[in-house]
């Protein structure tokens, strides 16, 4: 199967030559993911998954359309999906919005790839899982969760001579450890992963695991609350979708009326970050680059596709490859030594969007919350739902650490933050 | 494609595994985006492979692959051993223990008049813009959006049982939205035409212009709605909007395998543990709700599910007492039930079947009862219409959701639109203050397309039907907070 780019790249060659008329241009997606799952310290499900696609984008003028298929080692079916690709083109309406191929040829380095992690299989991961189980067991609680590794390649090609391959590794593991009132969790978040990071992930999870048994209720209200960098990468990718310049522009963002400054934190997204680097390219073959949206706290422009951008006559800033906003490099323990009266929070739940026009979200605490009292985590407490503002939260924060990887919606590197004023609503009870 | 499947049971069979079953999925999908009077996006996929799934020494094995040839099936098998192999590193205690089913023969194809794949592409994008001009006719709506999907999905399945069965289910879905900006403010308002099994028999062009115009007026409404109150309130809430409180208050909480554990990591599990069947009282006497993988034109209607088990019908909760469970061959032994449910679907060739929720459906109240009733039976409250923010915690016990237009209800009389405003309760007390549901008049299946579940995450779809119903005193509260 096709993981090598040289053959990616032959393929894609080969498919463009098929073009009668009209611009062509490919996206190849190949993924090898394997997984353990757990629960109970016993493994549920070994995953072994593999997909290739080819998404086949024809445009004619400003008509465009997309077919993707997964029967690539065919040429007869390949070419026929060329044709089929500009005939639906052809169907479509004009859209002034559509632009050309970008042309663009990528060399760059596979900044997301690991050799360590090219090696693992189904045994080793289930070796690894099997390892953690068993610390589950000695202590006494359940582990669940997840280790995953995903082999990938993406490459695009475009008749305009648009060419590019990079190989990527992305791994996923957390493991949540529940005793019979409360639980822990932890997560490992990167492009390698070894046996270590394995049994690393399932000790912080017992450990927070253990401390959150038996939590107490307090009753919520506005609050201090120190979050962990998962919870910090739960709340502000779930806003992604809402830094849009061109909705800002159009009076259809929260943007339009918000805050001068957002705090004193800066967002920014960079393939070639050393938080959590990534590919160079996007699956339109636009090159990713460093985007600030937010220098020290001030908005800066949003995301902009290319019609936009020409239009306005602003940058191009695509949909990012990763967040990361950059702290200031406190310690967790220095942001809890000198909060008096808060809370400390490992992960949150099920945020969504409440009012788009302020950015407020709602959503719950997971998996650990504790009491903070006097510069001290004094115990665990009954779970919270929260209703904020980001605009608002993001302007109160007080301390910040230094960003490391977190997963879920989007590859993120999060530093833990200390928010003034974090607004708890009511009890979740959802331990 | 039914050799294929054969040959995987077959071989694995002769392997020494104690049971495989094998699935050929063919996935197709149109999928169509309008933005304002240009077709944003339109994307044809077709996308197929196989799975083979074994237990052997007593571990699960699973593996796939998009080479649909007969050759490749040895290797898959043996791939899938060695992954069963290695789930035998860390096994469970007592092994899996597997809920027996008679071998079968399904063959089940979705009722559809007109296959939306044949319709033509003019159709489709006149259907949506056509929407979209009558959307920003209005004044004040700065940006009209439709969305057209059409996806079928073929399965060819067969299992050391001796079972050998197949599917073709057609699912549509429709959407069309409006964008209304004022100084300061911007507000959506969004219809979703029926979602169901079937053809485009099910979107009615003129339907879709009736709304689009209702969509832009509301939109530009929402602008000047009043401000959300807090405190107690009796609600109304729709069925669309009842489609959702359904889904992850008692569709997602009922599901057995979060019971027993086995979605803690990620999904969660439930407050409705096992020692609740039968005798948790879940709602009022008003309240039953019925599991139905029968129901036609259910988006889980499927025939069987992917453990092999013809689609069924029980009741979840009866009268408010709790009574049933979604369950898969791995867990009905843990309630005592000696056959599964049949709710076990993947989302994928790809992919290990899991519980997922059924059609699930507030069943409509016996007496005679209109919306308009139950609204006049009201003295200070809110109507909440169509789908907004949700939001529940991972045992499915404290929820908060919103809606895409609430209004006020004063005197028994629809009042004013207000602004963003969610009602925040837990679920058994939410359930317990269920005082009417309006008749089957008013009774509509409302389709779920993208159920996330899983670890890795699976998308699965299904139907919650619902009439009209009424909430007594549930706490309601603004949504917004101020930047």
């Amino acid at each position: 199967m096709i993981f090598s780019p040289d053959k990616a790249r032959e393929l894609l060659t080969r498919v463009i030559a098929m073009r009668e008329e009209g611009e062509l241009s490919l996206l190849l997606c190949a993924e090898r993911s394997l997984g353990t799952r757990f629960n109970g310290c016993a493994i549920s499900q070994n995953i072994l998954k593999f997909n290739a696609t080819l998404r086949l984008t024809a445009r004619v003028g400003q008509r465009r359309a997309s077919l993707t298929v997964n029967a690539l080692s065919d040429d007869d079916v390949l070419r026929r999906a060329v044709r089929q690709a500009h005939h639906l083109a052809l169907r479509n309406p004009e859209d002034e919005e559509v632009m050309e191929e970008p042309g663009e040829v990528f060399s760059g380095p596979e900044r997301a790839r690991s050799e360590s992690a090219e090696a693992l299989e189904i045994p080793a991961i289930g070796s690894f899982v099997a390892e953690a189980c068993a610390l589950g067991s000695v202590a006494g609680v359940d582990l669940a969760g997840l280790v995953m590794v995903t082999k990938g390649l993406k490459a695009y090609a475009d008749s305009r001579g648009g060419l590019a391959a990079e190989r990527y590794h992305r791994t996923d593991t957390h493991i949540t450890a529940s005793g019979k009132k409360g639980s822990g969790w932890a997560e490992h978040q990167d492009h390698t992963l070894t046996r270590d990071n394995v049994v690393d992930c399932a000790r912080r999870a017992i450990e927070k695991g253990l401390a959150a048994q038996n939590p107490r209720e307090l009753a919520p209200r506005p609050m201090t609350a120190v979050l962990e960098p998962q919870a910090v990468g739960d709340l502000l990718t779930s806003s992604i979708w809402d830094w849009d310049q061109r909705a800002k522009d159009e009076g259809r963002s929260a943007f339009v009326g918000a805050p001068e400054e957002l705090g004193k934190l800066s967002l920014v997204s960079d393939p070639a970050h050393p938080a959590f680097p990534t590919l160079s390219f996007n699956e339109d073959g636009e090159r990713y680059s460093r985007s600030v949206w937010l220098d020290k706290g001030r908005v800066q422009q949003l995301m902009t596709p290319r019609f936009w951008a020409k239009k306005q006559g602003i940058p191009f800033k695509p949909f990012p490859s990763n967040l990361v906003l950059e702290g200031e490099g406190h310690s967790l323990d220095e942001m809890i030594r000198s909060t008096e009266d808060g809370v400390l929070v490992t992960r949150f739940w099920y945020i969504r969007s409440v009012d788009p026009t302020t950015l407020t979200y709602t959503g719950m605490t997971r998996d650990g919350l504790f009491r903070i009292e006097n510069g001290k985590v004094t115990g665990p407490l009954v779970d919270y739902r929260f209703n904020d503002s980001l605009f608002r939260v993001l302007r109160n924060v007080s301390m910040s650490g230094k960003p490391v990887p977190t997963g879920e919606y989007l590859d993120a590197a999060m530093p833990a933050l200390k928010v003034e004023g974090f607004r708890f609503t009511s009890l979740s009870g959802g331990l | 494609m039914f050799q294929i499947v054969q040959e995987a049971c077959n071989l694995a069979s002769q392997s020494g595994c104690t049971y495989a079953d094998a699935r050929v999925v063919a996935l197709r999908r149109q999928t169509l985006h309008t933005r304002d009077r240009a077709v944003d996006h339109y994307g044809e996929s077709d996308d197929r492979g196989f799975g083979v799934r074994v237990l052997y020494k007593g571990a699960w094995g699973f593996a796939s692959s998009p080479i649909l040839k007969i050759e490749e099936v040895k290797r898959v098998v043996k791939q899938a051993i060695r992954v069963a192999e290695a789930s035998a590193l860390a096994p469970r205690q007592g092994g899996v223990q597997w809920a027996p089913e008679p071998a079968a023969r399904v063959h089940h194809v979705s009722p559809r008049q007109t296959d939306p794949f044949e319709v033509p592409f003019d159709s489709k994008t006149s259907l949506l813009l056509d929407a979209s001009e009558v959307m920003l006719k209005e004044k004040g709506i700065k940006r009209a959006r439709g969305y057209l999907l059409a996806k079928e999905v073929q399965r060819w399945y067969a299992n050391t049982d001796g079972s050998e069965m197949f599917s073709d289910v057609i699912s549509t879905e429709a959407e069309i939205s409006a964008v209304a900006v004022g100084e300061n403010d911007f507000q959506t308002r969004s219809w979703h035409a029926d979602c169901r099994s079937g053809g485009f028999e099910l979107y009615d062009r003129k339907k879709f212009v009736v709304e689009a115009a209702r969509v832009a007026a509301q939109a530009r409404e929402k602008l000047s709605a009043v401000d959300a109150p807090s405190g107690e309130k009796d609600l109304v809430l729709d069925a669309h909007h009842l489609g959702l409180t359904i889904h992850e208050s008692v569709g997602h909480a009922t599901e057995l395998d979060r019971v027993l554990g086995y979605e803690v990591s990620m999904a969660g599990s439930s407050f409705v543990s096992t020692d609740k069947l039968g005798k948790f009282r879940y709602g009022s006497d008003k309240v039953t709700l019925m599991a139905d993988n029968t129901l036609e034109g259910g988006l889980a209607t499927q025939g069987f599910d992917d453990d092999g088990v013809p689609g069924q019908r029980w009741p979840i909760v009866e009268k408010g007492l709790f009574k049933g469970y979604s369950t898969g061959r791995e867990f009905a032994h843990a309630i005592g039930e000696a056959r599964s449910r049949g709710c076990c679907r993947a989302d994928h060739w790809s992919s290990f079947p899991i519980v997922r929720i059924p059609n699930l459906s507030l069943m409509p109240g016996k007496e005679s009862c209109s919306p308009q009733q139950l609204i006049s039976g009201v003295d200070d409250g809110l109507y909440f219409e169509g789908m907004g923010s949700f939001s529940i915690d991972q045992r499915r016990w404290n929820f908060q959701f919103g809606a895409d237009a609430v209004w006020e209800i004063k005197g028994g009389k629809l009042g004013r639109m207000v602004k963003p405003v969610v009602y925040q309760s837990t679920t058994p007390y939410f359930w317990g203050q269920c005082d009417a549901v309006a008749d089957e008049r008013h009774w509509r299946p409302v389709g779920v397309m993208n159920c996330g579940k899983g670890d890795p995450m699976q998308i699965a779809q299904m139907t919650h039907g619902a009439a009209p119903a009424r909430f007594r005193k549930i706490k309601v509260s603004p949504g917004s907070v101020s930047a």
